[in-house]
C-alpha cells in the first residue's frame, strides 16, 4: 500500500478512533454571550451537550497540580481516597485526555464524599451524562454509569504507593 | 554590637517571614498558579449550572464555587487542611459577597482555586481556612488531626474493603 493510500485511510479511520465523547442524538449545545455596555463578554448559562465518556476516575486536585506526579492508578488510589472524604472534587479522565469534574452521579443529590463518587475512586467507567462548560472547566453530571470496569491501571509496579510509600 | 547586629537580622527575617505568610497567598510552586484575591459570591456548583438549587447550597454536601462581578465562575476545588476541599471553609457564606485569597491555577485541563484565608466583611480581619480540620476534629474526638487520612473510619473500612491499592487482595510489597 503506498503512502498516499495510507493517509487517506489514516484520515477516515483516526478521527474516529480518537474521539471517545460520542455526542447522542437529539441534542446540541447552545453556547451563550452577553456583550455589557463596557464591551467585556459575560458567560451566561449554557444548555448541557449529553456525552458518553470513558475514563478513569480521579482526584482533580492532585491531577491538575501534578503535585503527586500523575496521580492517577492503583500508585495514587489512596491519596485519592483520602482527597475525595476530604471533599475535593472528583473528576473523569477522559481517553481523550480531557478532565470532567464529576457533579452528580445517578440519583445521588450531593458531591462532596459521597460515598458513591468515593467508592469508584480510580475506576475505568464509562458513563452518560449532561456536560457543561464554563470558564475553562468540563462539568459533567453523571446520568448513569454504563459500565464499570473497576482499578485496571496497575501502575503501583512502577512507582509504588504515592504519597508516602504506604 | 556585632551580636546586636546579627540579632537584628535574624528579627528582621522573622518579621518577614511571619508577614509573608500572614498576609500573603502561600505559594505551592505549581504550573500555572497565581496568588490572588477574589472578590466574588460563594454559589453552589450544580445549582449556578444546572438549576437544581437546596436550601443553603446542598448543606456543605455539595461542591462550591466563586461567582465573580463580571460573569466568571471559578470552582474551589481545595481548603487549608490538608487533602481537604473547599466546601466547609465557604459554606457559611453561601450565597454572600466574600473577599478571598488564594492560589487560582490555571490549567489546559481547568481552571481551579485553591482558598487559603477568608476576610470578614465586618472587621476585616482574614483567617486561615481550617474549619474543614475543626470540623473533623469534633467529629472524631481523640484522634489526631495531622494523620486525618489515617485515622478517618471511612477511609479504614474503603481500605479493609478494597485494600490501599483498590483490588481486593492485592497488596503492594515494597522493595
Amino acid at each position: 500500500m503506498n503512502r498516499k493510500l495510507s493517509n487517506i485511510i489514516l484520515s477516515v479511520v483516526y478521527p474516529l478512533m480518537i474521539k471517545p465523547i460520542r455526542l447522542l442524538p437529539g441534542y446540541f449545545i447552545v453556547i451563550a454571550g452577553i456583550i455589557t455596555a463596557n464591551g467585556a463578554v459575560v458567560s451566561a448559562a449554557t444548555s448541557p451537550e449529553r456525552v458518553q465518556v470513558t475514563g478513569e476516575i480521579i482526584d482533580t486536585w492532585c491531577y491538575v497540580t501534578e503535585i503527586m506526579g500523575d496521580a492517577q492508578g492503583t500508585a495514587h488510589h489512596l491519596c485519592a481516597v483520602w482527597c475525595a472524604i476530604g471533599g475535593i472534587p472528583v473528576s473523569i479522565l477522559g481517553e481523550d485526555g480531557q478532565i470532567y469534574m464529576v457533579l452528580k452521579v445517578e440519583s445521588e443529590d450531593t458531591n462532596v464524599a459521597n460515598p458513591t463518587i468515593v467508592n469508584i475512586q480510580t475506576h475505568k467507567v464509562t458513563v452518560d451524562g449532561d456536560l457543561y462548560e464554563r470558564d475553562g472547566v468540563k462539568y459533567l453530571f453523571v446520568n448513569q454509569v454504563a459500565d464499570d470496569q473497576g482499578v485496571v491501571n496497575l501502575n503501583h509496579e512502577d512507582y509504588g504507593i504515592i504519597p508516602f510509600g504506604k | 554590637m556585632k551580636i546586636l547586629f546579627k540579632s537584628l537580622i535574624t528579627a528582621s527575617f522573622f518579621v518577614i517571614g511571619l508577614a509573608t505568610s500572614s498576609f500573603a497567598a502561600n505559594e505551592w510552586g505549581i504550573d500555572g498558579e497565581e496568588a490572588k484575591e477574589l472578590d466574588g459570591t460563594v454559589v453552589d456548583l450544580a445549582c449556578e449550572l444546572s438549576g437544581n438549587c437546596p436550601d443553603n447550597c446542598g448543606a456543605g454536601k455539595r461542591q462550591l464555587g466563586l461567582l465573580l462581578k463580571d460573569g466568571t465562575l471559578y470552582p474551589v476545588v481545595k481548603g487549608g487542611s490538608n487533602f481537604a476541599g473547599g466546601t466547609e471553609e465557604l459554606i457559611e457564606q453561601c450565597g454572600k459577597s466574600v473577599h478571598v485569597d488564594g492560589l487560582l491555577i490555571t490549567d489546559p485541563l481547568m481552571t481551579i482555586y485553591f482558598v487559603q484565608r477568608i476576610r470578614s466583611e465586618e472587621t476585616g480581619e482574614w483567617s486561615k481556612t481550617n474549619q474543614w480540620g475543626k470540623n473533623w476534629k469534633a467529629a472524631n474526638p481523640g484522634k489526631k488531626l495531622g494523620r486525618w487520612f489515617r485515622e478517618d473510619p471511612r477511609v479504614a473500612k474503603i481500605v479493609d474493603e478494597s485494600g490501599k491499592l483498590g483490588i481486593p487482595g492485592l497488596v503492594y510489597e515494597e522493595e
